[in-house]
């Protein structure tokens, strides 16, 4: 039932944007407006202008119970990378990862939580700072084991580094003890924290230094 | 997600500040955008699929946008829950219209019942909603009731005007005349 549109008139293209934005449009004439929607900027600003107009009207929806859905989402956007790479364990040397140490994070960790599959130690010589990381199921625990807070004005901000990729942020730090829905990862990914300003990096890349890094390791 | 916060108040839109942070690629921020909207938009698809099994297929689809889209986000243009909320409303509707888009759908206008009333409080606490609300105040009721169910389940204008037995073009006039009314109620 494509009807013949007379669009040359703004009040035409008005009640069109209204008329796609309420949905009432069957499929032919809402495809047509998508199409034109994508190559018309003043279209598609009448369409936003009415898409803020009625969203009061979005209150009227009610919550539902949702399942979560994300692993599902994320596999999808996701897909998982190849194997962690053996070049990673030469950086390990940097890090002066002892045996010892490592055992003992075993035993930390074993008390800490039902069935860590990795972990990583975050150190660096210059800040006195450590952290210790675990992933446990789908949880990622980042305790802070020693050194100070953030400065004033400052956060702690926690990345995590596929190799050659760049950074991604999970988190500002706020508690000496967090647990965060476990990123994906692999043994070889390395966790990172930066200072950064207030409420973390602003546009979501690192802006400040690195104040301790570690790479994940299988337990 | 205890301990963490992603977000300061860097606008009085913590959903639009998610978004920039996901057009960043932050994994975490898509994360908490779901944990945060996905209820909601769950009951936006619920309403408009009128079936669980098919909504929840849409909500990862949604979701999936949200990731894809996010850097299409502009926060002077709108909020970012309206702009979550259409574009979960713009996949359910094109998946109702392609579902079929010749005969009246009774699925689609068992699916219009109207929900118990908001609760005031509510209302109050979003001054945009109260204001369109006083809006269809001014409109005559069967006119206000086809544009609210228009909007909320996406019906189309073969099935409102079957729902509200009138010819096809009578229901267009009608919502044609509505809107410019509640466009110029709404108007400051």
């Amino acid at each position: 039932m494509t009807r013949t549109r007379q669009t040359d008139t703004p009040e035409d293209d008005d009640f069109l944007a209204a008329e796609y934005v309420l949905g009432v449009l069957d499929l032919a004439d809402r495809s047509a407006a998508e199409d034109r929607l994508k190559r018309d900027p003043n279209f598609a600003a009448l369409v936003n202008v009415w898409q803020n107009r009625l969203s009061g009207l979005n209150d009227d929806y009610a919550e539902a119970p949702a399942p979560n859905l994300l692993p599902q989402i994320e596999a999808r956007l996701f897909p998982q990378p190849a194997p962690a790479q053996r070049r990673w364990f030469g950086a390990l040397v940097g890090l002066a990862f002892s045996t010892i140490a490592a055992l003992g994070l075993i035993a930390f960790f074993a008390l800490q939580s039902p069935d860590p599959s990795m972990f990583a130690s975050l150190t660096a010589e210059s800040s006195g700072l450590r952290f210790e990381a675990s992933i446990a199921g789908n949880e990622l625990t980042l305790i802070r084991s020693g050194g100070a807070i953030a400065a004033p004005g400052k956060d702690y901000e926690l990345w995590i580094i596929e190799p050659d990729k760049a950074p991604v942020s999970l988190g500002v730090l706020t508690a000496e003890r967090v647990t965060i829905a476990a990123p994906v990862a692999k043994p070889g990914y390395v966790l990172a924290i930066t200072l950064e300003p207030q409420g973390g990096a602003p546009e979501g890349k690192p802006t400040g230094p690195v104040v301790a890094a570690g790479p994940l390791q299988n337990i | 997600m205890q301990g963490l916060l992603y977000l300061r108040a860097m606008t009085d839109d913590p959903i639009a500040d998610l978004l920039q942070k996901i057009a960043a690629q932050d994994r975490a921020a898509f994360r908490a955008i779901y944990a945060d909207t996905s209820a909601k938009l769950m009951g936006v698809l619920l309403r408009i699929l009128g079936n669980r099994a098919e909504a929840e297929d849409a909500l990862q689809e949604v979701f999936t946008r949200v990731w894809l889209r996010a850097n299409r986000f502009d926060a002077e243009k709108g909020r970012g829950m309206t702009w979550l909320i259409a574009l979960a409303r713009n996949h359910a509707i094109d998946r109702l219209r392609s579902r079929h888009d010749t005969s009246s759908d009774d699925e689609a206008m068992n699916a219009v019942a109207d929900p118990a009333p908001r609760a005031e409080a509510r209302l109050i606490a979003h001054g945009e909603a109260r204001r369109i609300n006083e809006c269809f105040d001014t409109l005559e009721a069967d006119k206000a009731a086809a544009l609210r169910g228009a909007y909320l389940t996406g019906t189309s204008y073969l099935d409102l005007a079957a729902q509200f037995d009138v010819p096809l073009n009578t229901m267009r006039t009608w919502l044609r005349r509505s809107l410019q009314k509640l466009k110029e109620c709404m108007e400051p």
